[in-house]
């Protein structure tokens, strides 16, 4: 009775504790979690730009179904009611594209803009005008004719088509639509960070809000809609697939396990003191990995949670093995020795994960660790005193008949198991270009036809796909600055050998305080000005008066406060914020290129443009890579794990022979499952490795178990029903994920539901023990190791 | 003045348009707006010298320049600057590319990007399809004289685009244009004289 008290009030304890610290543990979603620890420059510019740069925070647009005259209309309220909005640091919709911008840009021309003495010499001041003079007698006049009083020498069409957001598809009545006329295209940047889902998830909120209120202002507006697509809308949308998804299939295998369950136990109280193992095991594991780490990751989590499905099998194992008569405390008893390796194996095989480089990796291993511990230790010490004594599975009877039936035939079925194994190992050994998946997009939960409409969207606005950053590092703001601009030379030469289409560099919206200081002692003081104004404007035929502004202007330039990261429009702080980054030591410089023909040539430009350690990084190659050293840990530490259960496994078991009986079936259940998976040429995901982790973990209980001697037909044929039954819930649960149309989800689901399953028919055939004749009501003796 | 480069589109275009005058007048039907715009869809092509005057309050004496235009139907058109500086206009749908100055600087853009020009393209565009009603939509219409001495004159009924064009201003004889004056709302004027010599026309 004082021991019974006793654990259930150390389970208690234990319990509130860990509710107490998981209430106050920090979830993160940000990627750089799953980076390695040792990663290079690269992969936090990668993780960066993915989870936080700008081009994470772009939303695209498309008003569609009503005609051109109510699209237009429709285009400018919907831009108004966003650009009041504090959520979006920049609305574009082809009406003053860059209004925002041009305003700040004009003001401060003689600042952005590369002016030097010479320009405003007599001289430089008369090639101007005469320039100018030209300009007025062509074409362009109608676009020049009402800068130039105020700008003589030109800065603000130079700064206007270097600063140029995207050109955008096709312009009417001052708004973007598509060539056709179908659509109006908007694009949007938001100010929350790509990887802040929730702040995402409100923005999207507040767009559908408006053009709601904007169709209601614009007459006939009532048939359009609003279709989006760019990062955030994918992020937002991946998260609720993934999580609907995961609510309807997990409510649909919720149902099943439980009718399963019910016709076994036939009692509710047991059905649900099933969930205590599991429930236990992740409320420790949450609290244990908060505690170590400080936080816990959200795909910690969801993985984590994954992996402990295999605590409520011993839940099953308890309940449903436990003979007619008997109390809950003598079953345990019984298989405690072999539900105790169970876990232990899983635990050791987990264990490897925190030796990652990956700290989500590590999270992972520590999480699955702790939640197995606490979930083995509730059913080993709570669950027989919490079910009722005299509880007897009856349904289970039925269950496991068909298997103990099928094993009388073993001795045909094993050359078969052993045949399809070397096939499997051959056809894998064989696959064409390695099993691995390294493309990345194969990952992607985007439905094709979203990723149809962005990609349309992205070419109609000529919103550029960045592949290729040149990233320089520098030790303060204004270091890197100067840096900017040096790098800004090397790149306009690139441009000019048709190296590179384009480049952007936060200079350019920027410059350093060094250059705008030297640009306005270019700026001639008033009077002399006009002095070498008039000189340059002898002979020509301008209006005297025509050029006040211009005197007016420079004198407020020469003397204006110099521009800050803080002084500039939401829309180009965004663009300098997400090429000009602080470190712990530092700054870092990440400028974009773009339509980059010859990435090797613009590598060695950059070794010897005499920047500190300039580097060119191809972002598509810099996934790969991550990728691929993801999988090159997975496998090393996959074999590390195997090695690591067979030496626990004969620690336990003393015996060459019963370590192989044991890792046999499940080698070759695991060989089987990759080889179907990847026949006709498909590849291996990351996400299946997390789904053969659960499948060793829970094929090899079924290994030891089979594995074990039985000397009564009533154990064994409760062992045998507990481990269908077992299987019967796994493979139900993780097969209706295969529904999911979501990579991480089917892929899962897929790999455990195939490698449980065959798991347990090869450790059923390839066991050695005696079959209990009685355990399948038939009287066919048979021969066998006891 | 800002309407200039547009003003000499729409003059080669309605050039190039051309007016079938001998078949107006040999069956005697009242001849009016309709009429002159169905018979500008039949050509191909065209072209002729160009000669423009441009009157402007920001310069104190005038400016001239000659050149070269030519059409080809249905949306292309081209503007050879010769005198006094080397330009080339070319028009090609809705995308403007000008290549002027001495290093042969390009700029390319949409008309529609520039609201001062916008109305003006949608004219003529208009008017190569023979698309009266678009016409009538952006510009009140005021043609007089006879078939052998025409003028039409167009004032824009949009404010924005009356910001900027005040008028234009075709004068032709038989199926020529001869002139086309435009004036905006500055007061600056271009005054631009057309002599056709090449035609393909239906």
């Amino acid at each position: 009775m004082l021991v019974r008290r006793g654990a259930l009030g150390l389970w208690l304890l234990i319990a509130v504790l860990a509710i107490a610290v998981v209430a106050r543990t920090q979830l993160r979603a940000d990627m750089a979690a799953f980076l390695p620890r040792s990663s290079t420059e690269a992969q936090q510019v990668l993780i960066e730009q993915a989870s936080s740069g700008a081009s994470s925070r772009i939303v695209l647009l498309a008003i569609e179904g009503v005609p051109p005259a109510t699209l237009i209309p429709l285009s400018k309220a919907l831009a108004a009611h966003l650009k009041q909005d504090a959520a979006f640091a920049d609305v574009l919709n082809g009406n003053e594209a860059s209004s925002g911008m041009r305003d700040f840009v004009w003001t401060n021309r003689y600042l952005i803009s590369d002016v030097t003495a010479e320009q405003f010499t007599a001289a430089g001041l008369r090639a101007a005008l005469l320039n100018d003079l030209g300009l007025l007698g062509s074409d362009m006049a109608p676009l020049l004719q009402q800068t130039m009083p105020g700008d003589p020498t030109g800065e603000i069409v130079k700064l206007l088509s270097r600063l140029a957001g995207p050109s955008g598809p096709h312009t009417s009545g001052g708004i973007w639509l598509s060539s056709d006329e179908s659509r109006a295209v908007l694009m949007i940047h938001t100010r929350a960070a790509g990887f802040d889902i929730d702040a995402e998830d409100r923005a999207l909120a507040r767009i559908h809000a408006a053009f709601d209120d904007a169709r209601r202002e614009v007459p006939d507006a009532s048939p359009a809609r609003l279709a989006e697509t760019g990062p955030v809308v994918f992020a937002v949308g991946t998260r609720d697939t993934t999580v609907n998804d995961a609510k309807r299939l997990s409510i649909l295998a919720t149902a099943i396990i439980a009718g399963l369950l019910a016709f076994a136990y036939r009692s509710p109280l047991v059905l649900l003191l099933g969930l205590l193992p599991v429930a236990s095991g992740a409320l420790a594991a949450i609290a244990g990995v908060s505690l170590a780490f400080g936080f816990v990751h959200g795909i910690t989590l969801g993985f984590g949670v994954t992996l402990l499905g295999e605590s409520v099998d011993y839940a099953i194992y308890l309940f449903t093995q436990t003979i007619r008569g008997d109390p809950p405390q003598a079953t345990i008893t019984r298989i405690w020795p072999t539900l105790r390796l169970c876990a232990l194996t899983s635990i050791v095989g987990f264990a490897v994960m925190l030796f990652s480089d990956f700290i989500g990796f590590a999270q992972l291993g520590l999480f699955s660790i702790i939640g197995l511990i606490a979930a083995i230790g509730t059913t080993r010490f709570i669950l027989p005193l919490l079910m009722p004594q005299a509880f007897f599975a009856t349904g289970a009877e039925f269950v496991g008949r068909w298997l103990a039936a099928a094993m009388l035939y073993r001795a045909w079925l094993r050359p078969l198991i052993v045949v399809m194994t070397f096939a499997a190992a051959a056809a894998l050994g064989l696959h064409r270009g390695g099993f691995w998946d390294g493309d990345l997009t194969n990952l992607s939960p985007i439905p094709a036809p979203m990723q149809t409409l962005d990609r349309t969207l992205r070419s109609d606005l000529g919103v550029p796909d960045l592949r290729y950053f040149v990233v320089v590092r520098a030790d303060t703001e204004q270091s890197a600055l100067e840096a900017s601009e040096t790098l800004a030379g090397r790149l306009q030469t690139l441009v000019t050998q048709g190296r590179i289409g384009g480049y952007d560099v936060p200079s350019a919206i920027l410059p350093s305080e060094h250059t705008q200081k030297a640009r306005q002692a270019a700026l001639p003081d008033g009077e002399t000005l006009r002095a070498r104004f008039n000189e340059a404007l002898t002979g020509l035929p301008f209006r005297a008066d025509l050029f006040e502004p211009f005197f007016g202007d420079v004198a407020r330039a020469r003397s204006s406060p110099l521009l800050t990261l803080a002084s500039l429009p939401s829309a180009l702080a965004l663009r300098v914020d997400s090429m000009l980054v602080q470190r712990d030591n530092g700054w870092e410089l990440i400028a974009p290129l773009y339509k980059v023909a010859d990435p090797a040539g613009v590598a060695a430009t950059l070794a010897g443009a005499g920047l500190q350690a300039a580097q060119l990084i191809d972002m598509q190659q810099e996934s790969a890579q991550l990728l691929l050293q993801f999988q090159h840990e997975a496998v090393s530490l996959a074999v590390i794990g195997s090695i690591a259960i067979v030496a626990l496994l004969w620690l336990f078991l003393r015996s060459l022979t019963r370590v192989a009986a044991v890792t046999a079936p499940l080698a070759a259940a695991l060989v089987i499952t990759a080889a179907l998976l990847t026949f006709g040429g498909g590849k291996l995901s990351i996400f299946m490795m997390v789904g053969f982790l659960l499948t060793v973990a829970v094929g090899s209980n079924y290994c030891l178990f089979f594995e074990r001697a039985y000397h009564d037909a009533e154990t064994q044929k409760r062992s045998i029903a507990s481990i269908v039954l077992a299987n019967l819930c796994t493979v139900s649960a993780y097969g209706i994920m295969t529904l999911s149309s979501i990579p991480v989800l089917h892929d899962i689901g897929m790999t455990v539901a195939a490698g449980t399953f065959l798991s347990m028919l090869f450790a059923a055939f390839l066991s050695a023990g005696r079959i209990v004749p009685e355990a399948v009501g038939q009287n066919r003796p048979r021969s066998g190791r006891t | 003045m800002r309407v200039t480069g547009l003003a000499i589109c729409a003059g080669i275009l309605l050039c190039a348009l051309g007016i079938e005058s001998e078949a107006g007048a040999a069956t005697q039907e009242p001849w009016g707006l309709p009429q002159l715009m169905a018979a500008l869809g039949q050509v191909k092509s065209a072209a002729g010298q160009f000669t423009e005057r441009k009157t402007m309050h920001m310069l104190t004496q005038p400016l001239i320049a000659s050149g070269r235009l030519a059409y080809v139907a249905p949306a292309h058109i081209e503007k050879v600057t010769a005198s006094p500086m080397p330009e080339k206009l070319v028009m090609d749908g809705d995308r403007v590319t000008i290549v002027s100055g001495p290093t042969n600087d390009t700029h390319t853009f949409s008309v529609t990007d520039f609201p001062q020009i916008g109305g003006l393209v949608e004219g003529i565009r208009a008017t190569l399809a023979g698309d009266l009603p678009t016409i009538e939509r952006i510009y009140t219409t005021r043609l007089s004289g006879a078939p052998a001495a025409w003028d039409l004159q167009l004032v824009p009924r949009d404010e924005d685009l009356a910001r900027f064009v005040k008028w234009i201003e075709f004068r032709g004889d038989g199926n020529h244009i001869r002139t086309i004056d435009t004036e905006d709302s500055a007061g600056d004027r271009s005054e631009m004289t057309i002599v056709e010599d090449v035609r393909d026309a239906r």
